[in-house]
């Protein structure tokens, strides 16, 4: 019985539908190669949500927080200006609280070639 | 895997849980069942208490760890623009429906006469806060809340029937209370026990919407391993229903000691079903 209970809770856990992340669509395009660093990254949610924090980490650089300026209430569609860390791959993580009060997170990447 | 916040969203889910349906249930119990269960009063007295006051560190710890997945860091959880933002919305309406209610159950269950009707209604505001947030209250159904408090009502029925179930089967004087006990509750059970799962059922559908989400999803996975170990502890109480409880009836105490060992494993499957419920309302998203 413990071991069916054990095994249980890790096929739970290890589910991999997790976190109500519901990004539609992101500028750069997830996994998209572009030539030049954007000057700003943009989300678009399919709901409502309110930011509240963002991180670029770049393969050979520090993370760094993005400064979520008057993005400060509720919306669909946040576009936030980043600065250049050279040519490689950029991980955008975001986290937001849904309108119902979920918590929720995601990530895209690009690569600047 | 969720993240460590994650993690704790689901831990502290658990502890609110265990500690609302725990506590209420012993409630219901005390008051369906107060001539079988007074050789207990003192023990069901503290246990309520203890319970609530689980259900109230969880309902806290719950609200500070959204905190904490909202920056990604510990600093979230005493974060006052992130509590503050939680604050705002569903999350901290049920935060004060659990609190009042927990806090009713600890202080009124010590208080003589009336003081069990508080305590009980107590318990009653902390189970409908569960009907206000979450997957089940968002469905555009308005028996949808109705349909889940009745999934609770009896589940927290069940719940709180096992530890003075338990209590006095260990103890041989009080055989035949235990037998009555148990046999009481068996013919209500026959009637409780189907409409939880009918209300647990049709919740389940109005959710998934189709078969095939319970197999091709995360959501509908948990749900099934969840549904899996509602069917042993249904064997198990159709075992101490049709076997255990009727041969305590005609005195027998090995019975009893079977009956112990049953609810004890009961209580621990229990667990994971609650386990697989704070893991789909935590941080499994719904398939569209």
């Amino acid at each position: 019985m413990k071991k069916l209970t054990t095994f249980a809770l890790i096929a739970m856990l290890a589910s991999q539908a997790f976190a109500h992340s519901n990004v539609d669509t992101t500028k750069p395009e997830n996994g998209a190669t572009v030539s030049e660093v954007p000057s700003e990254i943009n989300f678009n949610f399919a709901d409502d949500i309110r930011l509240t924090k963002v991180s670029m980490i770049h393969q050979e650089a520090d993370s760094v927080t993005l400064d979520l300026g008057d993005h400060t209430s509720f919306g669909r569609e946040f576009t936030l200006p980043i600065q250049s860390m050279g040519k490689g791959s950029y991980r955008i993580e975001w986290r937001g609280l849904g309108a119902d009060g979920h918590a929720m997170r995601g990530e895209f990447t690009f690569t600047v070639d | 895997m969720p993240d460590i916040w994650g993690i704790g969203a689901i831990l502290s889910k658990l502890m609110l849980y265990v500690g609302v349906s725990g506590a209420t249930g012993l409630l219901i119990t005390r008051a369906v069942f107060a001539d079988l269960v007074s050789p207990l009063a003192d023990m069901m007295r503290s246990r309520i208490a203890l319970m609530a006051g689980l259900a109230l560190v969880g309902s806290v710890l719950s609200f500070m760890l959204r905190g904490a997945a909202l920056t990604g860091g510990i600093d979230g959880m005493t974060d006052p623009e992130m509590l503050g933002l939680l604050w705002q919305t569903p999350v901290g309406d049920v935060l004060i429906y659990r609190a009042v209610g927990t806090t009713l159950m600890i202080a009124a269950v010590f208080i003589p006469f009336v003081g069990q009707w508080i305590a009980l209604a107590g318990g009653m505001i902390a189970l409908w806060s569960f009907c206000q947030i979450g997957h089940v209250p968002d469905l555009e159904f308005t028996g949808a809340r109705l349909l889940l408090l009745l999934h609770l009502l009896g589940g927290a029925f069940w719940i709180g029937i096992l530890v003075p179930l338990r209590a006095l089967s260990q103890r041989p004087e009080y055989l035949s209370s235990a037998a009555m006990l148990g046999h009481r509750f068996g013919r209500l059970a026959s009637v409780i026990v189907p409409a939880l799962i009918l209300a647990g059922l049709l919740m389940a559908w109005m959710l998934l919407g189709d078969v095939r989400a319970l197999v091709a999803t995360g959501y509908g996975q948990t749900l099934l391993i969840k549904l899996a170990f509602v069917g042993v502890v249904l064997s198990l109480a159709a075992a101490n229903k049709l076997r255990f409880v009727p041969a305590m009836l005609s005195g027998d105490t090995k019975a009893a000691h079977h009956l112990v060992r049953s609810i004890e494993i009961e209580a621990l499957i229990l667990l994971v079903i609650f386990a697989a419920t704070a893991t789909l309302t935590s941080v499994l998203t719904l398939p569209n």
